[in-house]
């Protein structure tokens, strides 16, 4: 796909998650993992050394989180990290982003984070999603 | 998008044709916006918020194409501190340019754009940053180009 179109689509699918979060649509999270799968195109359309490819690696890490997809967060942080060329200042945005994430998710859940590490939740969380409670037993 | 923007001015009782202030880096004039009327039976379906914002951002990317010729590449993620990324070419060299928007429905907008100055200042990839305030109550939009933090 032309770069141009995926301009236009992350641009439409940005709005529509913003209008669908701002009136509190639960719906916002599948709208958020359209964003992240169109900036992920996006920044495989650009390299990391670009502007736009640099826009588009945090846009990709950021909108998973919102989708409430860790595992994929947290994968595509994985390979940014590993590209070669990626400037260290793109490095420690992409660990802030999740860092500050983190920090979110044990201010909400203080109890359960005094017990639990986050990607150890972040974990059972994307198993629950992918199984259901009964391949959580197998 | 145009619907919003013709439904922020509308509600303010102006019609297409109606003058705007311009204060583009600091160099004040007049224009006059003209758009296909809405009409202000259906305003109640739309969120009073949403239409002066995205009614903004219209007649901000109408003046940054108008006066600065910027073409849009996209809009970017709340977290980006701006929220479209567009190109400047000028004698063949091309910058690009992050643009913060905001609307006012009523008052005055230079408290406005002075936080949306300051939230631009912090995107650190591109190599211009600017904020554009737009007020619908007496038409006044304002054009600000802010240095690197």
């Amino acid at each position: 796909m032309e770069v141009d179109t995926l301009n236009t689509l992350v641009t439409d699918a940005i709005w529509r998650a913003e209008e669908l979060e701002s009136c509190g649509r639960s719906s916002a999270a599948v709208a958020w993992a359209e964003v992240s799968t169109i900036e992920e195109d996006l920044a495989r359309a650009h390299s990391v050394s670009e502007v736009q490819g640099r826009i588009a690696r945090r846009g990709a890490v950021t909108a998973a989180l919102k989708a409430r997809d860790y595992t994929r967060a947290y994968a595509l942080v994985d390979g940014y990290l590993a590209e070669e060329n990626a400037p260290e200042s793109l490095k420690t945005e992409l660990r802030e982003i999740l860092e500050e994430n983190a920090q979110a998710m044990a201010d909400r859940f203080q109890y359960a984070s005094r017990h639990h590490s986050l990607r150890e939740a972040q974990s059972l969380a994307s198993r629950l999603r992918s199984a259901g409670p009964f391949g959580m037993a197998a | 998008m145009v619907e919003c923007s013709a439904l922020a001015l509308e509600r303010n009782s102006h019609n297409p044709g109606v003058s705007i202030s311009l204060d583009l880096e600091h160099l004040r004039s007049n224009g006059s916006l003209h758009w296909p009327r809405a009409g202000l039976n259906g305003i109640v379906q739309h969120d009073n918020n949403r239409i002066t914002e995205d009614g903004a951002e219209v007649v901000a990317l109408v003046l940054a194409h108008r006066h600065r010729s910027w073409r849009v590449f996209r809009r970017m993620q709340r977290e980006e501190h701006a929220d479209w990324l567009l190109e400047d070419i000028r004698d063949g060299v091309c910058q690009f340019v992050a643009l913060e928007v905001s609307g006012v429905d009523r008052g005055s907008i230079a408290p406005r754009l002075s936080q949306k100055l300051v939230q631009v200042g912090k995107n650190t990839d591109v190599d211009q940053r600017w904020a554009c305030v737009v007020g619908f109550e007496e038409p006044t939009a304002a054009l600000h180009f802010k240095e690197p933090a």
